[in-house]
Order: structure tokens, then sequence, then C-alpha cells
């Protein structure tokens, strides 16, 4: 079995991290890069490009590079989101089977957990290459409020990638293990995750050996993103007063806007002013070069995004109230994510919990950081001991001619194909792959691999033994202390998580009103059951719409798909009483079955879900097309 | 078996006969603080996420005891919830939300594609059609019901129902 990584699946970047020897590290490719882009290009020659070679195609081509899907993958086709990202991107959104979404590159159309599928694929091949090791399990991080569908089409894009899910997590979670204790007391903390396109925030109790999430909020559609749009829009005014042209007509140059904002917002991060080249973006007369520079400071900065951050705040606020606590009753503040460098956030953050935020771990990879030490943690341990590097033998590795220059010269370019093997250029004089590993800046964490082992089956204490002691099974051989940021730690992987479903979910009623079964912030895993009545006679089966949102009012809430029950025992109206139990799984993913109240056995119940492609004839074809030679990287 | 999924399937076993107080092992008499200890106890004791290494049969048996401590935790964590319950359990009701709501089941008005019909032959095809679904051979159901449209073509609900039909059966409507 080989390895298993945390991924951290961004808006904007994507990144992977291990835990190696008791350090959870985040880990580079060839170039030394530890934040991939997640961006897909489809270039002419039928190649796709990954991470940093398609951002640069963003420019030159737009229309067939993909990024930003985060924001829409698991959403389907009649939403606002959609239909507003429609307008917004240069390349083409079409609607895909079930309401689902599709992009279009190239002629051809790609269901959004595809595009996903390559990134984590090149995410996978970048800890390959960094380990010399295989991996094939992954806990894959998503926004906290990322609903049911939202979460369903991220795991399946792991599938799709060749990775085990070993859990979808969500990433202010992560980012607290990350972090973890700071006291030996309990505390209760917030984590503020303001990413590309996403924002969480999280509230946990910390204590021993559990983390509790207490309730989770957020917006799926908000993020450093809409702030490089809100700038990009004011570099296109510009452009129109001053030059006459309007850049929003030309996708490439809309691209290009979007990118240079970015940049410009990066620098008033540190900077109280800053002025942007766009000489690039506009045309004089008869196609001349002008000289064009766009600048803008700090305040004005903060003017435009002073909207966005107190959205943000809101959205706190709403959380914070429904745990009965005040703000200044949590005792410590987490930021998470890249927008966070931004100086106005961390003074609004900071106002609003009356004390100074935390940041010590880099923002872009403390999410990477969490989901490796989940992945370590929930990693069968018999396999997790051979976590060390180990010379990759593959067919192909041992039958390279050694007198062909041609394909030595591949071998040694560092963009040779990311699923081949490590080079001989990569390894040390003793044969070994040497790990391209960076150390973060997370400290120590006890080393799971060698210092935790579970009780062989037959060997364990009998039963009726404490509840602790039950507990310290898993621990055998433990080692006593090891140190993260300077505390020590309890001998075990890591702390027990206990995360919440963010949605309430629920089911329509007569009169179009919502049901709820699963209460919003409700540890996972979870059930409810409610019982069906047939409304005629002879009924046979019954369809049941199910959703998530907080309004009482069906329709208002995130329609998810219908629920099928067949099969029924036919008999007069009211009779046929169908017990059908809700479960969220720990991964947040609803999964339902149904009994037939009066003979107890169990009915079909099937769940139809919008755009989610689960038929086992879906996932072979985008199978069997995902891995089809020319769509290989 | 070994003693730890033996383990869990002996606190499973007797859940059903257990108020919220016994399965999270906490006294009735507790505060709020003793509540939240006891669940993390009960957590640490039956989260699946603590058998990863045990056969998979012990996680199977972690979830649906976790899943019921979920349950208590959720009504005693919360004090308007628990003097509901507690009241409840004087009556000998042991759990607030229990399975069986049958007074306020939602009661899904469907009417049989036969109803639906309304020429003969395209109710008889319907009855057909409703006989395959119920026995699961939706493709040859959606090959009666678009027969019966042929004849009843202007019953928009039949038209809903065979829309519902290509949901079901994964495929593009014409």
């Amino acid at each position: 079995m080989g390895v298993a990584v945390g991924i951290d699946l961004g808006t904007t970047n994507t990144v992977v991290g291990v835990v190696r020897d008791g350090r959870a590290v985040t880990l580079a490719d060839e170039g030394g890069r530890r934040l991939i882009p997640s961006v897909v290009s489809f270039h002419p020659t039928g190649k796709v490009l990954v991470g940093e070679p398609a951002k640069e195609r963003r420019i030159i081509d737009p229309v067939n590079t993909i990024c930003s899907i985060k924001r829409l993958i698991g959403r389907t086709w009649g939403t606002e989101e959609v239909q507003r990202a429609r307008l917004a991107l240069p390349f083409e959104l079409v609607e895909g089977p079930k309401q689902g979404l599709a992009v279009v590159a190239r002629g051809e159309a790609y269901m959004l957990p595809e595009i996903s599928a390559f990134v984590l694929r090149r995410a996978k091949a970048v800890a390959e290459a960094a380990l010399g090791q295989p991996v094939d399990r992954a806990v894959i991080t998503v926004p906290a409020s990322f609903n049911d569908l939202q979460r369903a089409a991220t795991k399946l894009a792991g599938k799709l990638a060749g990775l085990e899910v070993l859990r979808i997590l969500n990433e202010p979670t992560a980012a607290a293990l990350a972090y973890g204790h700071t006291s030996g007391r309990s505390e209760r903390i917030a984590v503020y995750d303001l990413g590309g396109g996403t924002f969480d925030i999280t509230l946990l109790d910390l204590s021993g050996e559990v983390f509790e999430v207490l309730a989770t909020a957020g917006d799926t559609a908000l993020g450093g993103d809409d702030v490089d749009q809100l700038i990009a829009d004011r570099m296109a005014e510009y452009l129109l007063e001053s030059h006459r042209v309007d850049p929003r007509s030309d996708p490439s140059a809309r691209a290009l806007l979007k990118g240079r904002a970015e940049l410009l917002k990066i620098a008033l991060s540190t900077k109280d002013a800053a002025t942007i080249e766009l000489s690039d973006v506009v045309r004089g007369e008869g196609g001349a070069h002008v000289n064009v520079g766009f600048s803008l400071g700090r305040a004005e900065l903060e003017r435009l995004a002073s909207p966005l951050v107190e959205r943000t705040l809101d959205t706190c606020r709403g959380s914070i109230e429904t745990i009965g606590l005040t703000p200044k009753e949590l005792e410590r503040v987490i930021l998470v994510g890249g927008s966070t460098r931004m100086p106005l956030v961390v003074r609004r953050v900071e106002a609003y919990f009356g004390k100074a935020a935390t940041a010590r771990v880099n923002p872009d990879e403390v999410v990477a950081l969490g989901a490796a030490i989940q992945a370590a943690s929930l990693s069968r341990i018999g396999s997790a001991r051979s976590a060390f590097p180990q010379p990759l033998r593959s067919p192909s590795s041992t039958s390279v001619p050694v007198h062909s220059p041609d394909f030595q010269a591949e071998l040694q370019s560092p963009r040779s194909s990311p699923l081949s093997p490590p080079s001989e250029s990569e390894k040390t004089p003793a044969g070994r792959p040497r790990p391209r590993v960076s150390e973060s800046p997370s400290s120590r964490i006890p080393a799971s691999t060698s210092s935790v082992s579970v009780a062989p089956p037959g060997s364990s204490k009998p039963v009726g033994e404490s509840l602790r002691d039950l507990y310290a099974a898993r621990l055998t051989s433990a080692e006593p202390h090891s140190t993260r940021f300077g505390v020590t730690l309890p001998p075990r992987p890591s702390p027990l998580l206990i995360d919440v479903t963010p949605i309430s979910l629920g089911v329509e009623t007569a009169g179009g009103f919502c049901d709820f079964l699963i209460e919003a912030n409700t540890p996972v895993p979870c059930d409810r059951t409610r019982v069906f009545l047939t409304a005629s006679d002879g009924q046979t089966t019954v369809v049941v719409k199910v959703a998530q949102g907080e309004s009482d009012r069906f329709a208002e809430n995130t329609y998810l798909g219908d629920l099928f029950l067949s099969d029924l025992t036919p008999a007069a109206r009211g009779e046929v009483a169908v017990a059908v139990t809700f479960e969220i799984d720990v991964d947040g993913i609803l999964n339902v079955r149904a009994r037939d109240e009066a003979s107890g056995r169990e009915t079909t119940a099937r769940l139809q879900m919008l755009g989610v492609q689960s038929e086992v004839g879906d996932l072979r074809s985008m199978l069997d097309r995902f891995n089809h030679p020319e769509l290989r990287q | 078996m070994t003693p730890r999924i033996a383990y869990l399937r002996a606190r499973l076993a007797g859940i059903e006969g257990q108020s919220y107080y016994e399965i999270l092992r906490v006294p009735s008499s507790s505060c709020g603080a003793d509540v939240k200890a006891a669940f993390h106890e009960f957590a640490l004791a039956c989260h699946p996420d603590q058998y990863v290494n045990d056969e998979p049969d012990a996680a199977v048996a972690a979830t649906e005891l976790f899943k019921r401590g979920v349950e208590a935790y959720k009504v005693l964590k919360s004090a308007a919830w628990r003097s509901q319950y507690d009241e409840g359990l004087l009556r000998g009701q042991l759990r607030f939300t229990p399975g069986r709501v049958e007074i306020a089941a939602p009661a899904i008005a469907i009417r049989t594609l036969e109803e639906i019909a309304t020429t003969p032959h395209a109710k008889q095809l319907a009855k057909k059609a409703e006989r395959l679904i119920s026995s699961g051979r939706l493709e040859e159901a959606r090959v009666a019901l678009v027969t019966a449209l042929q004849e009843d073509y202007e019953n928009d609900e039949l038209k809903e129902r065979l829309q519902l039909l290509y949901a079901a059966l994964a495929l593009e409507p014409p």
C-alpha cells in the first residue's frame, strides 16, 4: 500500500502535505514550488497542462484554460452563482447531465469533478516524486460550508484521480488540527478562513484528546477572487475613461486584468500605494504601443473590499450566536487562507474578536498540513509503518536503456511526466531518491509511524475495560513526549476530531414547506429516521424531494435531489409506512436506507442527486476517458 | 471477534433500552460541562475513527453507536430540549425524536400512473408501467409510458412522470 497524503484542493492553489518521521510537511514540485495553481489548460497538441504551466496559458488561451472551478463544483445549472460565473469566466460552461455543470475546452465537455481530478492527479504526482513512493490514499479538504453535492463531487474527483479518499475534511478543522493545542487546558477557538473563493468561520472546543467543532458557517462564493474582480473592474473603468477601450469585451484582456489586480492587491498588503503596468492590455491607434499604468492606494483598496469583509463578520456573528457565546469569550482566533494577508482583514477580525489573531503557520499551507495529520491518523498503521523512502521500482525504471542518450535527457528534464518514477538525477549517490520535502513552519507532532501501533487481534484487554483503557489500547509503545510549538502533547497521532454538518437537511412537505431532519451543527456521523405514509390507494412508489438550507420554505433552500422509494407493498392509502433513515456520514455526505414498517424488510431507496455522477455507467465512462492515453499529462 | 468489537457490540445491543443519560454514562443531575465531558469520553470509545485499525465491522458498529450518542448529546446539551426530554422520560420515553413519527409523517401525494392517464388504452399501459417500476424494470416502464403518451399526448402530468423516470434512469429526456 502506498502513502496517505493530505490535499488542500483550493480555488486558486492546491497544496499537498504528508506526515513523515512525525512531522507534518508540505511537498514541493521539481521547481521547489509548494503551491500548485488549480488550473487546467487544454493545449492544442492534446496535452493537458496542470498547475504552473497551465496558469501561464490563462492569458494566451483563456477559453481553454480552466480555473476557479471550486466555486462551481457541485452546483446545478440553474443557480444564480452559475449563471453569474458564466458571464465572468472566459471559458464556456454548459449544462451537463442531471442539471450538472460541464466546461467545454477544445470542443470536448468535461464534468467539473474531471477538472478537479486533473489537479488532484498533479498533486498526487508531485507527492510521489517528492517522496519517491506511490501515493494511493488522501484526505481532501473542502470549505466547511460545502453542501452534500459539493462534497460528493469532490470525493468523486479524488476517485477519478486514482485516490482512495480517506476523508472529506473541513478546511478550518484541518487548520485547527495543524495548530493544535497551545495550552494544556481546554479552550474555545475560532478559525477564520478566507481563501480565494470561499469563506468559513468554525468554532471549536479543544480539550484533551478531543477537538469538537461547536459550529460552522460560511459562504462558498466569497473570497479573494471577489476582491481581485473589484480591482479589475476599477482598472477596466479607468481604461475606458482614459483610453476609450473596454478590456472586458475581450476574454484575454479580462484574464490579464484579473491577474494584474491580484498582483496589485498583494503589493498593497505591504505597501501603502502601488502602480501596475497595463501597457499590454491596450493598443493605441493602429496597434501602437501605449504607456498605461494603474495606481491604487491601500486606503482605496480597503474601501472597495470593506463590504466583503463585513459580510464575513456578519457570518461570524450569526455563528457565535448559535452557540450562545460572545466573540470575546473565544480564547483564540486563527487566520487561515491567503486572503487573511490583507491588513484590512486582520484589523477587522481583531477588532471584532477583541484580541490579536494568530497566523503563525503560513495561511496557504496550514490546511494541507492539517489534512496530512488527519491522513496519517486515518491510515491503517500497518501501512503507515513503511513510510520511509524506498527506491521506487517500476518496470519502466528498470528497463530504461542506459545507452540511449535521448531517453536519459528526457528523464533529467524537470518537466518530465509527473507520473514517471523519480529520475536518476533526483537520486542521491546511494541510489535512494532524495526526498524533495520542505519543512513547513509546523512543528513536531508525535510520530505516528514509530510511536503508535495497535494491539494485534486477540491480544487486547478483556471486555469490560474502562473507556480510557480501551482508548489506550491503540497506543502500545507510545513515545512519551513530543513537542509541537514547544508544548508537550499526549502520545497519540492526533486528536479525535468531531466535526459537524454545516447546513440543515430537510425534505419537502405539503404546501412547499421544509421539514427539517438534521439540524445544522449536528456532529457527524448522525442520522434521523422519518416515517412516510402513502397518500393514495395501491401506491407503490414515493418520491421525496431533499434539500439543504435553513429556510422553512423548501424552494428557498438548495435542492439536492430526489429520494425514490419503490417496490412498496400495494395497500390502501396511509397503510404503507416506510421508515427512511437519512444518514450524514463522516464526510458530510448523505446516505439513505428505507424499511417497510409492517414487514420490517428493507425496501428500495435510491437517491438521485443533481449533477452527481453516481451511476456505475457514468463513472466508468468518465474513468475511461480520464485514463485515455491522449489525456494523460 | 476481537475484544474491541465485542465491546462495541455489547454496548450497541443494550442501547434500545437505555436513556440518553445511560448512553452517555452521565448522571441525570449533571451540568452542561459534565455532559460535554461525558460525550467526549463516549466519542473516544465509540467514534468510528478510533477503529481504523480494527476489522471493518468494528467501524460499522462504532458508527451506529456514535450516531445514537450524537442524538443523546444534542438533546442533553440544549436546556430546553433536555427539560422536555426529562418529562418524556418520566413516562418511559427513552428517545426524544423516536424513529416513529407517524402523526407528523409527511404524506407525499403521488397519484398512480393509471389514475393520471385519461384514455382507456393509456390507462392500461400506465398500469403496466407502474407494475414494471415497482419491480425495478425502469427501462421497460419507460417504453410503456412513452407509448401511453403517444395516445394521451396532451397529458402534462403524465409527461412530468416520464421526466422523473428519465431522471431515475439517468437519461437525457428527448
